[in-house]
């Protein structure tokens, strides 16, 4: 199937740019830490591969010839690539802005310095899981809180603007308070967002001792639910257990009314990345999405990336997701909430059933319920 | 503005052509960006800083049909208002001092 350039796809308003506006790029397959819940690691179906640095510039010329925004680097650890600086110039001189995924532990004055004198940089993301290391390192190894920390205030000493996410997960689901309280209060950060681990990566070889469990993450959505009230507009989450929390709360007051379907409720509609961007592993495969990791749609530089943006099945098969109904999935028969659900990430659909066109029975509010979870 | 105008687009502005002849400009140094409509893609595509107004708009009145006669006017505030947020540049008068 191929959508011509400029085509409407099936659910109308939702329009496919001719670019991506942003491109996701896992900058490097190397990375100093080994998080017992990362995502990125133990995909069997990965080439873990580093690019030269020469490839790189090369892709962002073709990048900045069609008009590309924004890129986000991520990995692996962005900081551990030496030719950072030179991958940064190649960006810069090709027009667009960038952001860096990090867990902070490789940042300095040198590189903040070189990055802040770039202009480019949107934010800097570094990763925070707890208010103290004992927490944070649980998860993450010995020594990562202090460098996280540090990193944050290297960064704003710089002027750079710093995000911090924070991934929610049985080790740190008592720590949230005082979470808050370190990024918000001590550190003075305008906000941070938060998910949770999920069943990815290397999060699959250890998730019993990962994973939240239906209390903890009940546990998570009330706190984080209270955290959020009192440090209003500051604490945000597009999934995890705050994003869920709102939802689930908003889903169950239209199912107890009778209320019409929710406008995106009812297909598998949740995730909007493929009409936004693209991502490329460190290994130069373009593919649908970090979390979708194994669909290769091709390679830099021996692929046109407006090509496959426009034409690759596989990518416009996932912008069609959105007009499967979930009524097709006997996973959805008799739920009182299909109309105000939107299926949830494709990722962990995939990683949970082998499937990326079904819901994913993570963020099942259903079976959340049967599970003992309530919803405030 | 005058007719006699010279008017440069930024060259590290990017020019994203979208749907129907529709296009984003996007500034990279201010992470501003601005819609611009067919017209406004043909006039930045001319503002190379050897045109002046007065002909930018001559070649858009030979380019499209139906040209208000107010033309001249809608385009010298439409690259006014690019110049005041940084995607135009005119080019500087030699001072004879």
């Amino acid at each position: 199937m191929t959508l011509p350039l400029g085509m409407k796809t099936h659910t109308g308003s939702a329009m496919v740019m001719r670019i991506p506006r942003t491109i996701d790029i896992e900058i490097t397959a190397q990375c100093n830490l080994r998080c017992s819940y990362c995502y990125f690691f133990h995909n069997p179906e990965v080439d873990y591969r580093e690019l030269p640095t020469g490839e790189w510039l090369t892709f962002f010329d073709e990048l900045g010839s069609l008009g590309i925004m924004n890129v986000i680097l991520a990995g692996g650890e962005p900081f551990s690539r030496h030719d950072l600086p030179f991958l940064i110039e190649g960006i810069v001189r090709n027009r667009m802005r960038f952001s860096i995924l990090s867990n902070g532990t490789l940042i300095d004055d040198k590189i903040s310095a070189f990055i802040a004198s770039s202009g480019r940089c949107d934010y800097v993301q570094v990763s925070v899981d707890g208010s103290c290391a004992e927490v944070h390192d649980s998860c993450r190894g010995k020594g990562s809180f202090d460098g996280a920390v540090r990193a944050i205030r290297t960064l704003q000493r710089h002027g750079l603007n710093v995000a911090v996410r924070c991934t929610i997960h049985r080790h740190n689901v008592h720590d949230l308070q005082n979470i808050a309280y370190l990024l918000l209060e001590e550190l003075n950060l305008p906000g941070f967002s938060t998910n949770s681990a999920g069943y990815l990566g290397t999060c699959r070889l250890n998730s019993a001792d990962v994973l939240l469990n239906i209390q903890e993450r009940q546990t998570a959505m009330s706190t984080l639910l209270r955290l959020a009230e009192t440090y209003k507009g500051r604490i945000s989450a597009n999934a995890g257990p705050l994003a869920e929390a709102r939802m689930w709360q908003h889903m169950e007051e239209a199912r107890a009314q009778g209320a019409p379907a929710f406008p995106n409720g009812g297909h598998l509609t949740a995730c909007g990345c493929p009409h936004n961007k693209l991502t490329v592993r460190a290994d130069g495969a373009y593919v649908l999405c970090a979390m979708l990791a194994h669909s290769q749609l091709g390679r830099i530089n021996r692929d046109s990336l407006a090509d496959i943006w426009q034409r690759s099945t596989a990518l416009n098969q996932l912008r069609l997701r959105r007009t499967t109904p979930l009524s097709d999935f006997a996973f959805c028969a008799g739920c009182a909430y299909t109309p105000y659900c939107t299926g949830n990430c494709p990722g962990l659909a995939y990683t949970l059933t082998g499937k990326v066109d079904h819901p994913s029975p993570d963020a099942c509010l259903r079976r959340f319920l049967r599970e003992g979870g309530t919803i405030a | 503005m005058n007719k006699t105008d010279r008017p440069v687009a930024n060259p590290f502005v990017v020019l994203r052509e979208e749907f129907d002849d529709w296009a984003v400009l996007f500034n990279p140094d201010t992470a501003s960006a601005v819609g611009i409509n067919p017209v406004g893609v043909m006039v930045w595509k001319l503002m190379d800083g050897k045109r002046s107004i007065d002909e930018i708009v001559s070649e858009v009145k030979t380019s499209f049909e139906d040209v208000p006669a107010g033309v001249f006017e809608e385009i010298g505030i439409f690259v006014d208002t690019l110049a005041e947020q940084g995607f135009v540049g005119y080019e500087l008068k030699q001072s004879n001092t």
